[in-house]
């Protein structure tokens, strides 16, 4: 098969996290989109927790300084009744560290929402389409194209691929991320849980599949 | 970027990535799980170097507020499940998406599996646990 060097998946793999963080305003987490869509699924939309306290404040708060902050620099005739007073009492109020904080640098955040998810997904399974198109790997089988996983999984092939799934779902959830956010964004941060996560799922991938036998 | 735009060109250019570097071929993931072939290993250390080096700028000029993330009580269990379904069915979450783009259909057993995991999960979080549910989605 023809793959990426080291280096060059390396490079790819950071190079996709900082787009990533540019692109969209948020660390990359993978698990965190599945997470958002089954709590779509049990929760309806109304109650989806789409954006985390944290992020809502921030929302609110950058919402609340592009809607009144701007209008320091206005005349006070344009103040809706009741801001104009405060301001001139208390200048050090919370909305002018907000307006301080709001980092022009920093890349858009907006909120989410279910279609972004699977936008995103979408675009993934796309973007596999394209690379193994180029690279000559598009295949056509309803299990692994992978002559080890038959030979381990035999007619069995769709419960592991279940089963499998469901333990990375599950597992994935409990820990609070996977190879993305906790391996990637997580370990590149110095993260605590992250690195523990990283080092605990690798470990098991490698006694796992040792039982499993050799390549 | 203008959202979905940013969303949808991150998710191709990562499939794209992904499907290259072989993280969506169960034979070279059982390959850097068995430690016969440290390609993949190598390139995910090497990225995640790259990735502490990259956020140097991003933190001096972007002052992000990027959320702690600690130790709880759900990391070594879940990693352990997570490990495990990883070696057995060769996918960690995007890679399932790679391998439906590229013709393995058998990725929309993982992804199902996947939805019906972290579903069980969250059903038993509520039930049993006490510690707050921490997520990817806090980033």
């Amino acid at each position: 098969m023809n793959h990426w060097s080291w280096w060059l998946s390396g490079l790819g793999l950071a190079s996709v996290m900082v787009v990533h963080w540019l692109a969209t305003g948020r660390l990359m987490a993978v698990s965190g989109r599945i997470t958002a869509l089954v709590n779509r699924v049990r929760f309806g939309a109304s109650e989806t927790p789409e954006m985390t306290e944290q992020e809502l404040l921030e929302a609110v708060r950058m919402a609340t300084t592009v809607e009144f902050g701007e209008l320091e620099a206005a005349t006070d005739s344009h103040n809706p009744p009741g801001l104009g007073p405060e301001k001139s009492e208390a200048p050090d109020s919370p909305a002018d560290d907000a307006h301080q904080e709001l980092n022009p640098a920093l890349p858009q955040m907006g909120p989410r929402t279910t279609s972004h998810h699977v936008f995103f997904m979408v675009a993934v399974a796309v973007g596999g389409l394209l690379a193994a198109s180029l690279g000559g790997r598009t295949t056509f089988t309803w299990s692994l194209a992978s002559n080890g996983f038959r030979d381990f999984a035999g007619n069995l092939s769709p419960v592991i691929l279940v089963i499998g799934g469901a333990l990375v779902g599950f597992g994935t959830r409990m820990a609070g991320g996977c190879t993305s956010g906790h391996g990637l964004c997580g370990v590149s941060r110095f993260q605590p849980g992250s690195l523990l996560a990283t080092a605990v799922f690798f470990s098991v991938g490698v006694g796992v599949s040792l039982l499993l036998g050799p390549s | 970027m203008r959202e979905p735009t940013g969303t949808i060109l991150t998710g191709l250019l990562f499939g794209f990535v992904l499907s290259n570097v072989g993280f969506s071929s169960w034979d070279e993931t059982h390959r850097m799980f068995t430690l016969d072939d440290q390609r993949m290993l190598l390139a995910f250390a090497f990225a995640a170097l790259l990735l502490s080096l990259a956020w140097v700028p991003i933190r001096k000029w972007q002052h992000p507020s990027w959320p702690h993330r600690g130790v709880h009580p759900g990391i070594v269990p879940g990693s352990i499940a997570f490990g495990a379904g990883w070696a057995l069915c060769g996918a960690c979450p995007s890679i399932a998406l790679v391998q439906v783009g590229e013709g393995q259909l058998g990725g929309m057993l993982t992804l199902l599996g996947m939805l019906l995991g972290n579903y069980a999960y969250s059903v038993l979080h509520e039930r049993y646990f006490r510690w707050p549910a921490s997520s990817c989605m806090d980033d």
